[in-house]
């Protein structure tokens, strides 16, 4: 319990850190201060509004304290160019970039410890010789160029899956959650997917064989092999067992990573995302909706660190189970 | 089965030079590490020599015989590559590409690799308040998320090669430091280490001719990731338009041939190569720092 | 003879070349006795008994010898059949032998069940049986290795070992990790529990006071041999190698007063360069020219000696009992 709390704190001072680093950021911006949350794009009173709200009248340290006040209650301003307020456009596109990393991730997480576990199991043969430094390649390759070239295959050359976007324009939905459901929404799903799985496998791979090498050599691997146990259970019950934990916990890392790295993707695939959001306020210097898209990355990030932790230790008895006499 | 690494003996006179020579023959005993220098090599010396070989200039707008704009002219003897839909010799660029690649990745690997390895021995030798304010500085740097925090310091700062590198050193330092100084953790107690305090060396005289050498390696490591991470990131960066618009980059070259449409032409020649290129310079940094890692800290395999 | 040894040769493949960790060993284990396996460290002990079991490293092979356990040879099938069933291993450390992500408990069930004929039932009462059998308590069985003190830890190895009631138990040095203390009460445990059960047993230690506590019979080996073996009392009391006589002087003796203590200068051979005749010249004070040439076993079938002055051994004993014998090394190896 106590090591609960220690790395909550830790992540949350983490966020704060980050947070504040954003805070002055924006503010120090080369340009006016004011810049940056008043534009001309809004009228008169929508300016009055945000000046008012974020204190921009006032000394930095109080803008400072106002600005974390109003990050608690999820206030984050208006968009320039929507005239709407960021906390809403953000939630819109929240679930699309959440449903495209976690699929992709369970599927290249699926792949790679099952990929990685029969190469460890495989190890010293030419298959080895071979996957091993393909994989290093799919984690060399820019996550983008992997799309663009299955888009130029599968997409314009195929013409298997659409070109982009996550909806087929003239579609009509009741609500959201039925147009997430629906089998259009898959199918613009599937190459952007594909495409992040196989950039994301050769982490889980690599880790998987690497860790199965290690454990195989293990004293309790040896006995259980005097036990007499039979090979699938050595290997799967006792070997993979132990190697999975710090997969499980890069899985949970892997969320809040691939999040911030999926700009590029979302950016190819036109994928209404919050990756791409981010890029558009960049270029547009919506800086609102810029400020806020980069928090909310952030966010997901330091939970998910919060979460790895909390898996490590449910995970490994060692941590979760204390020493007795 | 791999032998454990065994520090090397520090001689006071020329504590690198041991480390030198074996870090140099190092590439000969492993074959992937072995390819990765070659690879690097070729890239260095089309770098080198990208005059000669693409005399043409990248960002010229060139006309057929017949003075029409070149424009989408596929690979053939005359654009070994073809053109853009602008008419500029893709090969061309391919190759003058390779310069800013190496500029990046070498100027971020340097300073990745210094300032991790200068922090990680501060921090892992003197502890302390020291250490402690550096490792919260890295795990606030770590809690950015990385491609997100280049994209708004350049979009804000301007986009130049030099915020580029300048960003991807800012979030790369402190995986090096953190390792490097967990190595200098277990060093310091190492019976060595402590026979020089004995006699009353000098606390950095300890850590630059005792440690330091022993660190090197590690600092190679980091160095070869580096200059994959600064390549990839340039590209990614200069593919979402947040690039440097004078140089010719192969991020550029990708972004250019996305927005032009070069997809759904099935212009190949144009994208492929670039993507290739970045495959093998990135590729290489991995195969290099495995091999390191093999040869000189077997225990850190796999990460 | 519940087990038979003869002339075993277990090679290590290396980046220096073949390491002969063990190189024509013969022992016999007869039933109902404890043989003690001793010699100093890396003579090959371990080696010796994970190939009973047929667990060698990955870059290690038996190069020749076979080992015989009631008469049947011990081929991969026979192995793989009898491997817990009849012959359990007790490890050095209990701690990295047990996986530390499942509770002791389960795991005991999971040998029973898995290679026993338990049902999942009958195999809790049965763990339970064991825990108590050797003196742990049942509330234990719920918990993770980790959870257990070092000698607890090695209490639930021997139940590991006697789940499925095997009549052979290989011991690889079960208490060396222990401090004096415990490292009595469990030895106090394996010997109550072999007499209860009526176990043969191989115990293995580099401690000859180890022996002497608990053992039958002993083993000594040395560089991959064995250089002299026969029933504890008689070995200890009479050795006839030199190298044993050497190994009583290098241990506080618990059958006679304490001697002073006096270690065997140098250290044993490299097993990877090939050596013939006896391996001991190098560190025998005995040693003699012919003892290069070839090496010989003599002695009746209970007492076995491989030094070729055996004829002599009464006075090499004596001479062995002065300190001095032992700091100056072997006459011929100077010169
Ligand atoms: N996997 C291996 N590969 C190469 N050599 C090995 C291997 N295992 C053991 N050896 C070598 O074989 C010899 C015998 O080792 P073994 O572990 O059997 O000795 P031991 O008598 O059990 O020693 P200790 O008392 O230290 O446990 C040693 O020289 C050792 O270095
Ligand atoms: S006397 Fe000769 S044969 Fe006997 S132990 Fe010494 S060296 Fe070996
Ligand atoms: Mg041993």
């Amino acid at each position: 319990m106590r090591l609960v709390v220690e790395r909550f704190t830790h992540n949350a001072l983490a966020l704060l850190a980050v947070t504040t680093i954003l805070f002055f950021m924006f503010r120090l911006m080369p340009g006016t201060p004011l810049a940056a949350f008043i534009n001309e794009n809004l009228n008169a009173d929508q300016q009055q509004a945000m000046l008012e709200q974020f204190g921009l009248d006032k000394p930095m340290w109080q803008q400072y304290f106002i600005y974390l006040g109003n990050l608690l209650r999820g206030e984050m301003g208006l968009s320039f160019f929507q005239r709407r307020p960021v906390t809403t456009i953000l939630l819109e596109v929240l679930p699309n970039s959440v449903i495209l990393t976690l699929t992709s991730l369970i599927i290249a997480y699926a792949f790679g410890v099952l990929a990685g576990a029969w190469l460890a199991w495989k190890r010293g043969s030419w298959i080895e010789r071979v996957a091993v430094p393909a994989v290093l390649a799919t984690r060399a390759a820019p996550e983008f160029w992997i799309g663009m070239v299955l888009l130029a295959l599968l997409s314009f050359n195929a013409g298997w899956f659409p070109s982009g976007g996550a909806s087929s324009p003239g579609l009509a939905y009741n609500n959201n959650w039925q147009r997430i459901f629906s089998l259009d929404y898959v199918h613009h799903l599937a190459l952007p997917v594909l495409t992040l799985a196989l950039y994301l496998q050769g982490l889980p791979l690599l880790l998987m064989r690497s860790n199965m090498l290690e454990v195989m050599h293990e004293e309790f691997v040896t006995m259980a092999r005097m036990k007499g146990l039979s090979e699938w259970r050595i290997v799967i019950g006792h070997a993979a067992r132990n190697a999975l934990l710090p997969v499980v916990t890069a899985f949970a890392l892997g969320v809040g990573l691939s999040m911030g790295g999926n700009v590029v993707i979302e950016t190819v695939f036109s994928w209404p995302g919050i990756g791409r959001l981010l890029v558009q306020a960049v270029s547009a210097h919506d800086y609102p909706v810029a400020q806020g898209a980069f928090l909310m990355i952030a966010l997901v990030l330091a939970v998910m660190n919060f979460v790895a932790d909390l898996l490590y230790m449910v995970l490994d008895p060692r941590v979760s189970h204390g020493r007795k006499g | 089965m791999a032998e454990r690494a065994e520090p090397v003996p520090a001689r006071a006179s020329w504590p690198l030079l041991p480390v030198l020579k074996r870090m140099a023959a190092m590439p000969l005993k492993d074959p992937f590490a072995f390819a990765g220098l070659v690879i690097y090599l070729l890239f260095v010396l089309v770098a080198v020599f990208a005059d000669q070989l693409a005399p043409v200039d990248p960002l010229e707008i060139l006309f057929t015989k017949a003075g029409k704009l070149a424009a989408n002219v596929p690979p053939g003897v005359e654009f070994p590559l073809g053109t853009t839909n602008l008419g500029r010799d893709i090969y061309a660029q391919l190759v003058h590409g390779t310069r800013s690649a190496l500029a990046v990745g070498l100027s971020a690997a340097i300073i990745v690799a210094t300032v991790g390895t200068i922090v990680g021995l501060v921090a892992g030798y003197f502890g302390g308040t020291a250490d402690a304010v550096l490792m919260r500085i890295a795990d606030m740097a770590l809690s950015l998320p990385f491609l997100p925090f280049v994209i708004v310091l350049t979009g804000f700062l301007g986009a130049s090669t030099s915020n580029i590198v300048l960003a991807v050193a800012l979030l790369l330092w402190p995986n090096s430091a953190r390792v490097i100084r967990s190595q200098v953790l277990t060093l310091r107690e190492r019976a060595y280490v402590e026979a020089a305090r004995v006699t009353g060396a000098s606390a950095w005289r300890i850590l630059f001719v005792h440690i330091a050498p022993n660190i090197l390696p590690l600092s190679f490591v980091y160095a070869a990731i580096a200059i994959g991470w600064a390549i990839i990131t340039e590209a990614s960066v200069s593919f979402l338009g947040f690039g440097d618009s004078t140089s010719v980059s192969w991020g550029m070259m990708l972004q250019d041939a996305f927005a032009s449409q070069a997809l759904s032409r099935g212009q190949y020649a144009w994208f492929v190569p670039p993507g290739i290129c970045i495959v093998l310079v990135v590729v290489a940094g991995f195969f290099i720092s495995r091999g390191y890692e093999e040869v000189f800290m077997p225990r850190l395999r796999g990460r | 003879m519940i087990l038979e040894v003869d002339k075993l040769q277990i090679h290590y493949s290396t980046r220096s070349g073949v390491a002969r960790a063990v190189d024509g060993a013969s022992f016999v284990v007869p039933e109902g006795r404890i043989v003690g396996l001793v010699g100093e460290s890396g003579c090959g002990k371990t080696t010796a008994v994970r190939a009973i079991m047929g667990v060698l490293a990955e870059n290690g092979r038996q190069a020749g010898g076979r080992v015989v356990f009631k008469g049947q040879t011990m081929d991969e099938a026979t192995t793989r059949r009898l491997r817990w069933r009849d012959i359990a291993y007790v490890p050095q450390s209990a701690m990295s032998s047990l996986d530390p992500v499942y509770t002791v408990g389960s795991q005991l069930v999971e040998v029973l069940t898995k290679r026993g004929t338990h049902s999942r039932a009958s195999a809790r009462a049965r763990s339970a049986e064991l825990f108590d059998l050797v003196g742990l308590s049942e509330r234990r069985l719920a918990d993770y290795p980790h959870q257990f003190s070092g000698g607890m830890r090695q209490r639930a190895a021997i139940a590991m070992a006697l789940a499925l009631e095997p009549s052979l138990l290989l011991a690889d040095e079960p208490v060396t990790a222990l401090d004096v203390i415990v490292q009595r009460q469990i030895l106090d445990v394996l010997r109550s529990l072999q007499q209860r059960l009526h176990l043969s047993m191989v115990l293995v230690t580099h401690d000859i006071s180890v022996v002497a506590y608990l053992c039958d019979e002993v083993v000594v080996m040395y560089a991959g041999q064995v250089v002299e073996s026969g029933p504890v009392r008689e070995v200890l009391a009479r050795p006839r190698h030199p190298y044993t006589m050497g190994l009583r002087n290098a241990f506080p003796d618990l059958l006679s007063d304490a001697l002073e203590l006096v270690p065997i200068a140098g250290s044993p051979p490299d097993l990877s360069e090939p050596l013939s005749g006896c391996r001991f010249v190098p560190r025998c004070p005995f040693a003699q020219p012919a003892c290069s040439i070839d090496s010989v076993v003599t002695g009746s079938d209970g007492h076995r000696s491989a030094c070729r002055r055996d004829a002599e051994a009464d006075t090499i004993r004596t001479a062995a009992l002065d300190p001095r014998t032992w700091q100056r090394s072997s006459s011929f190896a100077m010169s």
